[in-house]
């Protein structure tokens, strides 16, 4: 944190590039489903005064599906708020990468920037590799970021099973439970029955 | 009058680690049966390999539940075949209701006893019949699967959930631990409720607070793995003056 020198992040090509303005608010999400190999490139800039962002993203990869989702967050005006989770399930041989990058440039002091992947593998031949980054260079800011790589909750499953639930339902719904976080309203999940 | 359970030289261990040592027990159809014990005698060990948890290993014995091989059964043909365990810690699972849980399980029982599905309407007024039965608000319903609730409000969970599928066997774990008398009361309501002549009740505990309000037929002292001593309720007020030592 606020080593080495503050640079203004790259705006990598191919990014969906978005600059908010002083009390401009957005909300993207994305939902990768099963099928669809496919890059997720965003560069947010809270360029105004108490800029709003957030993002919620969810991948399925039930067979030799690439994904690489990049996120980088500029928080460069102060009291901006930022806040993203992405969640996913991997499966088969599909390789998943996550990139998410928050950087608070000098005198955004104020900012609100809280950054979440978390990752289910559910077959030894799937990779998934994620990396958060966060680069603070003001003071007086509030950022969390966190990131998990593992499997569903067998606790769970025991006690789903237990009341009679059968494994591949009981699967189904703790995937659900999983992914609840990043599901949109109104949108119709996809059959988990891949998995 | 039939045993509803028969468990014979029952050995079992996790990893290396043998625990149960030759358990034997018969729990006759229509009683409840208490198993006490200290910390580490074999009681999660018993009720994991009752019920199916992965990671128990049975490395010799046997149990006949209703005269079928409850070794062979998953977890959930288990539940199908009419038994319940109470958890001691029973799991958080957010983002799924109450009442998802409980039709999926409600009908998952249906569909192995080759019955139609309970529809919405039907359903929901049985859910609500035996959640005013516990005691539970019924905005719980609507709550994901005890994420969020107090002790008491989880123990209610696991009562209610026995009242929805009504076991022939329910196995209570512990489940007079941190509980308050209010709530105690209930999950005894629950349990004595269920008593009838082709049901039965095994409660693990190491407290005797619970069986104030459930009086068992007959107290098994599980130690070191084995039975080691069996009675009437007279051996609930022993352990409460001497402990385990004696046995």
């Amino acid at each position: 944190m606020g080593q080495g020198h503050y640079t203004v992040p790259e705006t990598p090509s191919g990014s969906q590039v978005y600059v908010l303005g002083k009390g401009e608010r957005l909300e993207l999400d994305f939902q990768i489903l099963p099928g669809e190999s496919k890059d997720v490139d965003i560069f947010v800039d809270l360029a105004g005064e108490g800029a709003e962002f957030s993002l919620k993203g969810l991948y399925l990869c039930g067979a030799a599906e690439k994904v690489n989702i990049r996120t980088i967050v500029h928080h460069r005006a102060p009291r901006c708020r930022s806040s993203q989770l992405v969640n996913g399930i991997a499966s088969g041989s599909s390789n998943v990468s996550f990139y998410g990058a928050v950087v608070v440039a000098p005198g955004a002091d104020g900012t609100d920037a809280a950054q979440e992947n978390h990752n289910i593998v559910l077959t030894p031949t799937a990779l998934v590799q994620t990396r958060p980054q966060l680069e603070i260079y003001a003071d007086d800011v509030k950022c969390s970021h966190g990131a998990t790589v593992g499997q569903l909750d067998a606790d769970a499953l025991f006690y789903m099973r237990s009341r009679g639930i059968p494994e591949a339902e009981a699967l189904h719904l703790l995937m659900l439970s999983f992914l609840s976080p990043v599901i949109p309203e109104n949108f119709v999940m996809p059959s988990l029955s891949i998995f | 009058m039939g045993n509803l359970l028969e468990i014979k030289g029952l050995h079992a261990r996790v990893g290396d680690k043998e625990i149960l040592k030759g358990v034997d027990l018969c729990l006759p159809k229509g009683e409840v049966h208490a198993v006490m014990g200290p910390n580490g005698a074999g009681k999660s060990t018993l009720n994991a390999v009752l019920t199916g948890r992965p990671d128990y290993e049975v490395t010799a014995g046997s149990i006949l539940f209703d005269g079928k091989n409850l070794l062979e059964m998953s977890p959930e043909e288990r539940s199908h075949a009419g038994i319940f365990l109470s958890f001691q810690y029973p799991v958080e699972i957010p983002g799924v209701s109450i009442t998802a849980f409980m039709k999926a399980a409600v009908n998952a029982h249906r569909k192995a006893a080759g019955l139609p599905e309970m529809k919405g309407a039907e359903f929901m007024k049985l859910l609500r019949e035996k959640m005013a039965f516990v005691k539970m608000k019924p905005e719980f319903a609507k709550r994901e699967v005890n994420v969020g609730f107090s002790g008491g409000e989880k123990k209610r969970n696991e009562i209610f959930q026995m009242a929805m599928l009504e076991p022939t066997l329910s196995i209570l774990d512990e489940t007079d631990s941190g509980l308050d008398v209010d709530a105690l009361k209930i999950v005894a309501d629950g349990v004595n409720a269920l008593r009838s002549p082709e049901k039965s009740s095994i409660i693990i505990t190491h407290y005797q607070k619970l069986l104030e309000y459930v009086r068992p037929d007959r107290v098994h002292v599980l130690k070191d793995g084995r039975i080691v001593a069996s009675g009437g309720p007279e051996l609930i007020e022993a352990i409460e003056n001497k402990g385990f030592e004696q046995f």
